[in-house]
């Protein structure tokens, strides 16, 4: 069934056809180098991508930890203040409620907090905490829950820095809070210093081109996530935290990520990058995009090209096949309109000189075959010759009359064969064995006419031979002669030997009278005339020698004929020869 | 035993469910009386709202009532944006309802931004009273500060007097004096009275307005605008300053101003402060009206307090007074004034 299917598809594309088989062909060679190394070079830039796209991933962490440490060094710096007199001064009239002296410290601390939150992006607050939880900051003076405060405090890897996860500082800001220790000289009581961060702003530090399903977060030693783009995960335990964030491949919530990561010592953070691994492929699909509709471009070029070129070479193939086809069917006007000089057009060329060839045997066939015809027909009518018919009947009636009855008998049956072998059905070609037939019954006739005064042999040396066909009436007129112009001029008894051999593929058939012979003069002519050297102007002039020699150079060609050899006064030889290899 | 007829028991059952119910209602009232003010004093924390930290003018009223809160013994918050921004005030007084303090003072303007978040303090069970500055179309409890119109006028009173005592004439229509005001923002319904008091004491006079400034509540841009405006316009006769913005900065800061005092310029405003002071003493100023910011800070806390603790309704408008600076008082005023600035 499938191979039906699969011939019906043959079939309707015409695969057979050379036009098919170029296209396919054509095709098959440029398609495979070009696809093996397209693949090839796809292959190998793919994985150069995701070696890309591994290390960028990389370097983008380490970036961002980088740019995180240089902020948290400098938000360090803001806090790291070696006994600032203002702040002393403050928190000493703050420690015994001297509001009257405090309160230049106090806007000296607000001017002086709100030009560093200027100066510094991302610093939304800069503030200064007591013990009991009031607190100044660039936005004045308030109170916080100093035991949550402290409860929440982080520290850091290295020296006092300490760190608030991800909360809503006091003017609902979502911040991320660094906090040193201060220890005035001059009060008993510390305090502490903090820096409230903005929490995107620490996010956006650096800036990369993350697609819409990437994302990377922040989280703590604990993984505990500090920041995330979903604020809902702010605060709570990454599912993909074991002991660390090591550098992966996985799977979270049915999307494929590439998760890189960087530990920050300066913030005890990770920063992790998830790179969702559909985005991270978009370039490879876009790669294999741009691949694909080049080489369907390029396939349709390749198709076009091959389409023409095939076309252009299988065109006149096809008009040759085409005008063979008529030719074969007997259509010979075809002509093949050629153009160019290639192997096509001297095809073309050798097909129109065959079919010019072929009707010019064809005319020369149907030219030979009326010359046949005409010269059967007129050896036939010669044959029949309206003296040799009355005498014959003459004699027929006289037997009769003398009450010769056998004899007469055997005349009739004689004459009735001699017209029937001539007639063979208006065959062409009759058996050797009837033409000899033939003139053994012209013979008996003749003999009987001419009151018995020769004798005549008819000798078969090869009985192969009788089998063979030849001309019809081709011995009678050769046998007429010799009776007519060799035996009746002759006052002796006289003899026709008629002999029939084969000798080295040659019908040989000899016609030998003992008459009058032939002058070698005239032998010489005549010899000259069967072979075509001289001309005949009379008509009449040996029209049987001519006639049958004429028929047996048709049918079997130059090789074959008719000779004559004379001795005059003694014999006459008159000689066919058949080449049974010759003419048609 | 005595019997009670049954007519009796009746009565007695019914008078038994009356005084229950009666006193079922006192007592009720009395712990509703409670739990909207009578607040433990030792969680009470009331927030003052100044419209920016930058201006000293609010710091009388920090320092007084930060004694306040002491003496009290309350939490007192005091925030604001560092330069006056509307709506980072607006957003602080948020954080503030947020953070459900027991009550707030805010200097703010009458405007529906201010009113609503106001209104929304209150719907929320923050009892709000303005200071310096009043919305009285919100429903903030009380107001504390000085009737500005008065102020306005006393300030026009004071220029006059001032005219006078200089022999330049105010009446004369055959030259009129010109007079440009600066003010923080029009709409600011303290500044607008002032304005309003001001011009009209000076209504039959020759002083005629040529501009209003508008500072934006801004010191630094008061000061750059102030000298702009005598640079292009040293023709200028008078200058009214509804509040004290630019003279926060030494008169050395204030080079054309200078100049244009030296020349016969005459300039009154309203705040008095330290630095206001010492301009007034080089002749830069010449008369000036001041409001009592301590006493705002002071009693206006008090006044929310025992609205809290006590329940004692206060009245809707608390005046706290004027103050006058001119020649006469002026060195008993540099002397009990201080400077706020560290040195």
């Amino acid at each position: 069934m499938i191979n039906n299917l699969f011939k019906k598809i043959a079939n309707g594309i015409e695969i057979h056809t050379i036009r098919t088989k170029l296209i396919i062909s054509f095709l098959l060679i440029a398609l495979l180098p070009m696809l093996f190394f397209g693949l090839l070079s796809f292959n190998i830039y793919r994985g150069e991508i995701n070696n890309r796209i591994a290390a960028y991933s990389q370097e983008m962490v380490k970036r961002m930890r980088r740019d995180l440490e240089d902020y948290i060094i400098e938000i360090e710096q803001f806090l790291a203040r070696d006994q600032d007199f203002y702040i002393n001064q403050f928190i000493k009239l703050t420690q015994v409620n001297d509001f009257r002296n405090n309160r230049k410290y106090s806007f000296r601390i607000w001017e002086d907090f709100n030009n560093l939150k200027q100066m510094k992006p991302g610093l939304r607050d800069i503030a200064i905490t007591f013990q009991d939880g009031r607190r100044i900051s660039s936005y004045g003076l308030y109170n916080i829950d100093i035991k949550k405060f402290k409860k929440n405090l982080v520290k850091g890897e290295e020296n006092e820095l300490y760190f608030l996860p991800p909360h809503r500082n006091y003017f609902q800001q979502e911040v991320v809070s660094f906090v040193r220790p201060y220890f005035p000289e001059i009060a008993a009581e510390n305090v502490l210093i903090s820096a409230d961060i903005d929490l995107n702003f620490l996010a956006n530090l650096t800036d990369f081109q993350l697609g819409e399903k990437s994302f990377f977060f922040i989280a703590d030693q604990q993984g505990n996530i500090i920041y995330h783009p979903d604020k809902n995960k702010i605060g709570s335990k990454s599912v993909l935290f074991a002991g660390g964030f090591s550098n992966r491949k996985l799977t979270l919530n049915g999307e494929k990520y590439l998760l890189t990561s960087t530990f920050s010592r300066l913030a005890g953070w990770y920063i992790i990058s998830m790179a969702s691994a559909d985005e991270v492929e978009a370039e490879l699909n876009y790669l294999t995009d741009i691949t694909i509709y080049l080489t369907l471009f390029i396939l349709l070029i390749i198709i076009l090209l091959t389409t023409y070129l095939s076309s252009a070479l299988s065109q006149p193939i096809k008009k040759l096949q085409e005008l063979t086809h008529r030719a074969s069917e007997n259509d010979l006007s075809v002509k093949i309109d050629i153009k160019g000089n290639d192997e096509i057009a001297q095809l073309g060329q050798s097909f129109n000189k065959m079919i010019s060839r072929i009707n010019d045997l064809m005319e020369q066939n149907v030219k030979e075959q009326k010359l046949l015809r005409r010269l059967e027909m007129e050896s036939l009518d010669n044959q029949i010759k309206p003296h040799f018919i009355y005498n014959t009947l003459d004699l027929i009636i006289g037997l009769l009359e003398s009450k010769n009855f056998d004899r007469a008998t055997q005349m009739v049956e004689a004459l009735g064969k001699f017209f029937r072998l001539s007639l063979s059905h208006g065959k062409e070609m009759v058996l050797i064995r009837n033409e000899i037939n033939h003139v053994k019954n012209y013979l008996y006739i003749q003999q009987f006419r001419h009151g018995e005064e020769y004798e005549y042999i008819v000798d078969v040396e090869d009985i192969a031979v009788l089998d063979k066909h030849i001309p019809k009436l081709i011995l009678q007129p050769l046998v007429e002669n010799a009776i007519y112009h060799g035996l009746l001029p002759a006052e002796k008894k006289g003899l026709v030997i008629i002999k029939a051999y084969l000798n080295n593929g040659f019908i040989y058939f000899k016609i030998i009278d003992n008459g009058i012979g032939i002058s070698a003069a005239m032998t010489a002519e005549i010899n000259a005339i069967l072979q075509g050297e001289i001309q005949v102007k009379e008509a009449k002039k040996y029209f049987g020698l001519r006639n049958v020699n004429r028929r047996l150079k048709l049918i079997y060609g130059n090789s074959s004929g008719l000779s004559i050899e004379s001795v005059s006064g003694e014999k006459t030889i008159a000689t066919i020869k058949i080449d049974l290899e010759g003419g048609n | 035993m005595i019997k009670l007829s049954e007519k009796y028991k009746f009565s007695l059952i019914i008078n038994f469910i009356m005084i229950f119910i009666l006193l079922s209602f006192n007592f009720n009232s009395v712990l509703a009386a409670d739990s909207n003010l009578a607040i433990d004093n030792k969680k009470l924390t009331i927030a003052f709202v100044p419209r920016s930290l930058d201006n000293p003018i609010f710091l009388d009223a920090f320092e007084k009532s930060q004694q306040q809160a002491v003496q009290l013994g309350i939490k007192l918050e005091w925030v604001s944006s560092f330069t006056y921004d509307a709506e980072k005030q607006i957003s602080i007084i948020k954080s503030l309802i947020k953070q459900q303090v027991d009550g707030m003072i805010v200097s703010v303007n009458n405007t529906p931004d201010y009113i609503e978040v106001i209104n929304q303090a209150v719907a929320a069970g923050i009892p709000v009273a303005t200071f310096d500055a009043d919305a009285p179309d919100s429903k903030r409890l009380f107001h504390i500060g000085i009737d500005n119109y008065k102020a306005g006028q006393a300030t026009a009173r004071g220029l006059l007097k001032v005219l006078r005592q200089e022999g330049i004439d105010y009446q004369g229509q055959a030259k009129k004096l010109q007079m440009m005001i600066m003010t923080g923002v029009r709409g600011a319904l303290n500044l607008d009275s002032r304005i309003a008091g001001f011009s009209d004491t000076i209504a039959d006079s020759n002083i005629v307005l040529s501009d209003i400034v508008e500072n934006q509540d801004n010191v630094n841009l008061s000061v750059e605008l102030l000298e702009q405006y005598l640079q292009k316009n040293p023709q200028i006769d008078i200058i009214f300053f509804a509040g004290g913005w630019p003279f926060y900065v030494p008169a050395e800061a204030l080079p054309n101003f200078q100049k244009w005092a030296a020349e016969g310029g005459i300039a009154v405003g309203i705040d008095i402060f330290y630095d206001a002071l010492l301009l007034e003493q080089r002749g830069l100023l010449k008369y000036l009206v001041g409001q009592d910011m301590s006493a705002m800070g002071s009693r206006g806390l008090l006044a929310l307090y025992n609205y809290l603790i006590e329940g004692e309704k206060p009245p809707e408008y608390i005046e706290t007074g004027l103050e006058i600076a001119d020649k006469n008082n002026l060195k008993q005023l540099l002397q009990t004034h201080q400077p706020w600035r560290v040195k």
